[in-house]
């Protein structure tokens, strides 16, 4: 009889959830813009050739000036009927012909990807180290405020080119280098929701009933710390897109790299984009935009579903 | 707790921030291996036996063959007294380039963010005493857009628009290249185009009475630092906005309207000193921000401060200069910080007591 009541009292939680979710038009708005952007990762992945890209995991395909020996030295197109974005020209020899639109499709794909993975090794070993400390407290509580410190007493975009000289070039050095630099923002706050579960009455009730610490920590802090967690790994996962191009673009990646990747395409569009051929570094600079914007309208929506307080 | 308690506590907190600062740097400078380490210190165009001699007094110096522990300590020694390597862009001590680069960056982070302050304020004050209504909407959409833009769009598109395109104002550099010959028969210019005493073009051209050249110096500064102020308005105005709104809640304005006090003195005089307040601490944010953001915008519009010479740097493997931009940046956001805290403790009794 009582599991039966509280399942149904949750049922109506997510309801209401949703109600409120889905009442906020400029939230819902950015959910549709958001899966649109999913929809696109998960078509690129699975059967590309569906809405004619090719070659997903390169900028140009092999061998292309050879294949298409019309194509060396084109200069870009504008936007037309053939071409919504118009068309790009890649490296020395100037690979030319290479739809827009179609790169920022692949590009889609690999910038979702990172950044989510990003956000979610990052959360995933902050939130941990937050919620132990806070939880143990005293010296390794301080010690670990004072690791923290450090990595936020350098602005995140030098340290982000410190670690990637150390670790090298790549897609992928470059996504632990912002792992490293993002983890110490969910120690933080995993931290401060711990402090402010760990007093409450049901915790101390656990302990009295003799729960170990681990079960407490699993139990009863974990559940209270998620929620507002999963919000912030929304609402960061546009600001890491955004970091993660702005990286790219003043070239992080080597420019042999051909990776498609949105920050990298508009690097590729820079010396371009002053001889008139704007939409080079703007659409792909447009597609970040959108992603960042739609992420942060849902992100919005998510916190006042968990806050009610902010429900106006 | 007195303010004096207050600020020797802050004092106390900044040496482990600073030692874990230095070990950071250390560690990543000893990452790739002692002869990474050593490529720090050696200009590039040495070679032979003189390099190696030089190797070998280097590894002497730094005792490379002693535990890491050890070689931390003499490393730290020679970043005390001032012996940060050698770039390998210019072949100058890094800590020169630092003296010719940082101030420019300095001055660009200033007008930025005195701009952001004088424009996000009455933005953020108006729009949250006017709720819902079609302005502070707006404000809304607007902030929400220009905070979802990646810096590096903002940069460009100013560059592409006001540059390159309309060419209404300089977008390239700090000065115009046409003028570089004047310049270097110049009293206050040496061989390598470095300005005296500040650095600054505008500023010693104006010391030195050179009018054009501070003017032409003037309108290359605009562009990077309305790119620079561009970027963090939104941030700013957003958490100036919801602060505002929060104490527009509060019983004490309640209060002052229910006793009659004109709405325009409640917003001005009752609401925006403490709304203002909180957002103090955001100066943090704005530092660590303008620091990051100085760095992509200087590379776009090739203005020559620290951020540029970091990318340089980190562009053509010259990794004194990233590891010593590094341990810059961060001392500089540290001290920062610490003089923004002392002044929130000083401003906010109630901050002294948590």
């Amino acid at each position: 009889m009582e599991t039966i009541k509280e399942e149904k009292g949750r049922f109506d939680e997510w309801k209401l959830s949703a109600r409120v979710f889905f009442a906020n038009r400029t939230a819902v708005a950015g959910l549709v813009i958001f899966l649109l952007f999913v929809g696109d990762a998960i078509i690129v992945e699975v059967a590309p050739g569906l809405v004619g890209v090719q070659y997903p995991e390169s900028v140009v395909p092999p061998l292309f000036s050879l294949t298409h020996p019309e194509c060396v030295n084109q200069a870009p197109e504008p936007p037309s009927l053939a071409h919504p974005f118009g068309t790009t020209q890649y490296g020395v020899p100037g690979e030319g012909c290479l739809d827009v639109l179609q790169l920022v499709m692949k590009a889609i794909r690999i910038d979702l990807a990172i950044s989510l993975f990003i956000v979610l090794v990052g959360a995933a070993i902050g939130t941990v180290i937050g919620v132990v400390s806070a939880y143990i407290g005293g010296l390794l509580d301080e010690g670990m405020m004072r690791v923290t410190d450090v990595f936020f007493s350098v602005p995140f975009l030098i340290l982000a080119l410190a670690l990637g000289f150390v670790l090298g070039r790549t897609v992928l050095n470059m996504a632990y280098a912002l792992i490293i630099i993002w983890w110490p923002l969910y120690a933080r706050y995993g931290r401060s929701l711990t402090l402010s579960t760990k007093e409450a009455t049901y915790v101390e009730a656990a302990k009295a009933a003799g729960s170990g610490r681990l079960k407490i920590m699993f139990k009863h802090i974990f559940p209270n710390v998620v929620p507002p967690v999963l919000v912030q790994i929304s609402l960061d996962v546009g600001t890491v897109v955004g970091i993660f191009a702005t990286l790219a673009f003043i070239g992080f990646l080597p420019s042999n790299a051909l990776v498609p990747e949105l920050g990298a395409l508009a690097n590729i569009g820079l010396n371009l984009a002053p001889l008139g051929y704007w939409w080079t570094v703007i659409v792909p600079g447009g597609a970040i935009t959108m992603f960042s914007l739609a992420v942060n309208l849902m992100g919005d929506g998510l916190r006042d579903v968990i806050d009610p307080r902010r429900r106006s | 707790m007195k303010l004096w308690v207050y600020v020797l506590r802050r004092l106390i907190l900044l040496v482990p921030t600073l030692i874990g600062l230095t070990l950071l740097v250390f560690a990543l400078e000893h990452a790739g291996g002692p002869s990474v380490f050593l490529a720090l210190y050696i200009n590039p165009h040495l070679t032979g036996s003189a390099r190696q001699q030089l190797v070998d007094r280097l590894t002497a110096r730094f005792h490379l063959n002693d535990p890491i522990y050890v070689q931390y300590f003499y490393w730290l020694g020679a970043i005390l007294q001032g012996d940060w390597g050698t770039s390998a862009q210019n072949g100058q001590a890094v800590t020169t380039n630092f003296v010719w680069f940082m101030p420019n960056t300095i001055m660009l982070t200033v007008v930025a963010s005195l701009l952001t302050w004088v424009i996000s304020i009455p933005i953020g004050v108006y729009s949250a005493t006017r709720r819902d209504s079609v302005l502070d909407q707006g404000v809304r959409v607007a902030t929400f857009t220009l905070y979802s833009m990646p810096i590096f769009l903002i940069g460009f598109a100013l560059f592409l628009t006001f540059g390159t395109s309309w060419h209404l104002l300089p977008a390239q550099g700090n000065i115009d290249d046409n003028l570089l010959p004047t310049l270097s028969s110049k009293s206050w210019f040496d061989s390598n185009a470095v300005s005296y005493p500040t650095h600054i073009y505008l500023i010693d051209a104006l010391l030195h009475g050179d009018v054009p050249i501070a003017w032409n110096a003037f309108l290359h500064v605009i562009l990077p630092a309305v790119s620079l102020t561009l970027a963090l308005l939104a941030g700013i105005i957003r958490i100036l906005r919801v602060s505002m709104l929060e104490v527009l809640d509060q019983d004490y304005i309640r209060l002052a309207r229910a006793k009659g006090v004109p709405e325009r003195t409640v917003n001005n005089f009752h609401a925006k000193k403490n709304a203002l307040l909180p957002t103090v601490t955001t100066f943090g944010y704005l530092v660590s921000g303008l620091f990051g953001g100085a760095v992509v915008i200087e590379e776009i519009f090739g203005f020559k401060g620290i951020g540029w010479w970091t990318t340089e740097a980190f562009l053509n493997s010259d990794i004194a200069v990233v590891m010593g931009s590094t341990l810059v940046f961060g001392i500089v956001l540290v001290l920062t910080t610490l003089v923004l805290d002392i002044l929130y403790g000083f401003l906010d009794p109630r901050i002294r007591y948590e």
